[in-house]
């Protein structure tokens, strides 16, 4: 009776309780897929660079220390300094503030442009990734673009002349029936229809879309770093510590084993 | 024995204590692994106090200090990191083990007569536990420690009269802030958890008293030796701490899994929205307790008047205090208990479970009202309990282990 009572309860109220939340990429609907990797400094390192020089005019790192990046990433300490680095009193040991003083950002953007350094954190790689790559042109807005996942937000698309100019446009999508199929005429031709809200690169860039995507690909990855610069550490130490509690447990229980004959 | 361990035994009880509550203390030699939960809540509680300990030298409780010194034990102290998701984790798998540890009891009536004390130590315990969750998740001082001690504050606006100055009274301060930070990290780090010490002493002493029940509900009393030793015993030491080592090693394995690989568990035990610094001036879209929480912050989400979902949230703790002399059945072990109270019991168990999801989720219509179903049914479990465990027909149990 109980398992009748789960089923039933199951069945019914699931679909529904599960299907209120919004999609996590807003107007994008699903994030793209994104997988991280620590191991691969090179793109650690391009991510650095394109994020000092794309981005770190505007979003400090406040809680990274340079000194901390050049011996994770292996960095020589002066080819970061002589690259990277572009003011002359900066130590290793210090936190990458930013150049940009508050009080003249809210005033040119509205708002402060946020710490980036715990952003794939606070949201997910995923979003991050996507969020790069979904700019488009929008005349109504301040800077003349307007973001998918992000819409409204108050950013410049510094990468524009990289990505190319890209724009919402229309296109002819396949119509899914209820059963998750494609819907097909007699001939068995897919039925189309058109549908708008996709991204479509107008005027090409520097870059071709999937050298754009590495760079975004790399850029996210060292957003990952710099949100945890510990995380290649723990999940190395961490097999280690699971080794030595599963010794411990398989030890333990033969000598429980051992001292229950003596009641058995 | 040496002269040196005689002369410290002739002034302080360390042979006696040891034999009283280790080497001669007779504990049920049957049991099963719902068992075990008691001895890991005490090795959480010890995780806890070590590691707190280790964050309290580098954390800073100010306004300005507290989020980023979180994130300089992140990245500048040597290990900080183990020490944090040590201590994050613990405070999600205490509430764990703590929860299963109080189903084990009302399962098994560990609750019932004479062991209505060390019950109510311990749901003291798990009272005291509530608000130190609460005061140590606001310490971080990220948007969710703001916005969650913003709505929990708040509740206490709800009370009539004295409710306004309450809420001042408890942040220190007109609005959340510095204040609001250093008060609850004096309560967190040395008022509660002197408590949970005196109380997890107590609810020991209570229970090494009356002694220790089993699956079988069986009063292993009943049957003793020439020696006034329960035949259906075994010494607590060795035999049920290398019992208990066992259950240890499989829960440190699950919890190093955890915390090496997840430390956030997907937004549950570390939520997103804490990865950025409080900020008054901008809510986060969803605000939403931890899990641990989650099934009382549905409850007062169901209710729609304020001060009506205090107390239906508030009640839902305190009915907890009171199940010794709910339940009027012959037995104790739900094994030999009748349908009825097999029903409630499953029932109970899925609408804890579903409000606990429900708290983590936005509102929607559907929703509230699967929370209004579900808190029905919560008390109902409770205030039936008389009639229906009165009422049916229930098993003979065994008269030995």
């Amino acid at each position: 009776m109980i398992k009748i009572f789960i089923i039933i309860f199951t069945i019914y109220f699931t679909p529904n309780i599960f299907s209120a939340e919004s999609a996590p990429c807003g107007d994008y609907g699903e994030c793209d897929d994104y997988s991280y990797d620590l191991y691969n400094l090179e793109s650690l390192q391009k991510g650095l660079a394109t994020y000092i020089n794309y981005c770190y005019g505007c979003h400090s790192l406040k809680y990274s220390r340079w000194g901390r990046i050049s011996v994770d990433l292996e960095i020589p300490e002066e080819i970061l300094f002589e690259n990277l680095i572009f003011n002359q009193e900066t130590k290793p040991g210090d936190l990458m503030t930013g150049s940009m003083i508050k009080r003249n950002a809210e005033e040119w953007f509205g708002v402060a442009p946020p710490d980036l350094t715990l952003v794939t954190r606070s949201h997910s790689p995923e979003w991050v990734y996507t969020y790069l790559r979904t700019f488009y042109e929008d005349d109504s807005k301040q800077y003349g673009v307007n973001n998918l996942v992000y819409p409204g937000a108050a950013m410049p698309n510094v990468l524009s002349h990289l990505q190319g100019k890209q724009v919402l446009g229309c296109k002819e999508v396949p119509v899914i029936a209820p059963n998750g199929g494609v819907k097909r005429d007699e001939n068995r031709n897919d039925i189309t229809e058109e549908k708008c809200g996709y991204l479509k690169i107008k005027e090409s860039g520097e870059l071709t879309q999937a050298g754009f995507d590495s760079l975004i690909y790399d850029l996210t990855n060292f957003l990952v770093y710099v949100g945890e610069p510990a995380k290649r550490d723990r999940e190395r130490i961490g097999w280690y510590v699971i080794f030595f509690f599963l010794i411990f447990t398989a030890l333990s229980s033969l000598l429980y084993r051992e001292y229950q004959k003596d009641y058995h | 024995m040496n002269t040196v361990f005689k002369w410290f035994n002739e002034r302080l009880p360390i042979v006696n204590t040891f034999e009283r509550h280790l080497s001669k203390h007779p504990v049920p030699k049957k049991v099963n692994f719902w068992y075990l939960f008691g001895a890991l809540a005490s090795v959480v509680l010890i995780i806890q106090i070590i590691s707190g300990i280790w964050l309290m030298m580098p954390y800073q409780n100010t306004e300005e200090g507290a989020f980023s010194s979180i994130e300089f034990i992140m990245r500048d102290v040597d290990y900080g990191w183990v020490i944090r998701y040590m201590h994050t984790t613990g405070a999600s798998m205490f509430f764990a083990v703590v929860y299963l540890h109080m189903f084990r009891g009302l399962l098994y009536g560990s609750y019932k007569k004479p062991r209505e004390l060390v019950w109510i130590f311990g749901m003291t315990i798990y009272l005291v536990m509530m608000a130190e969750g609460f005061l140590g998740y606001v310490l971080p001082y990220g948007q969710m420690s703001y916005w969650g001690a913003q709505v929990i504050i708040s509740l206490f606006g709800a009370i009539p009269y004295i409710g306004e100055s309450l809420e001042v009274w408890v942040r220190g301060d007109y609005y959340i802030s510095g204040s609001t930070v250093s008060r609850f990290f004096a309560l967190h780090v040395v008022a509660l958890p002197l408590m949970l010490i005196a109380l997890v002493f107590m609810h020991l002493v209570a229970l090494h008293e009356v002694g220790a029940g089993n699956p079988e509900g069986v009063d292993i009393e009943a049957h003793l030796d020439d020696d006034g030793v329960p035949l259906d015993s075994v010494p607590f030491f060795p035999y049920k701490v290398l019992n208990a080592l066992v259950g240890i090693g499989v829960f440190m394995t699950v919890f190093s899994i955890i915390m090496f690989f997840f430390p956030e568990a997907g937004g549950y035990f570390i939520e997103k929205a804490n990865f950025e610094e409080a900020n008054p001036l901008s809510t986060p879209e969803h605000i939403a307790p931890v899990w641990y929480y989650s099934p009382y912050y549905a409850m007062l989400r169901a209710v729609p008047d304020k001060l009506g979902g205090l107390i239906v949230m508030a009640g839902a703790i305190a009915i907890l205090f009171v199940v010794p002399w709910l339940d009027r059945s012959k037995v104790n072990s739900i094994r030999y208990k009748g349908i009825f109270s097999k029903i409630a019991i499953s029932l109970f168990a899925i609408s804890f479970l579903t409000l606990g999801y429900l708290g983590t989720v936005p509102v929607t219509e559907l929703r509230t009202l699967m929370s209004v179903i579900c808190t029905v049914i919560y008390f109902l479990f409770f205030f039936l309990m008389p009639i229906y465990t009165s009422l049916e027909s229930t098993k003979q149990p065994p008269e030995r282990l």
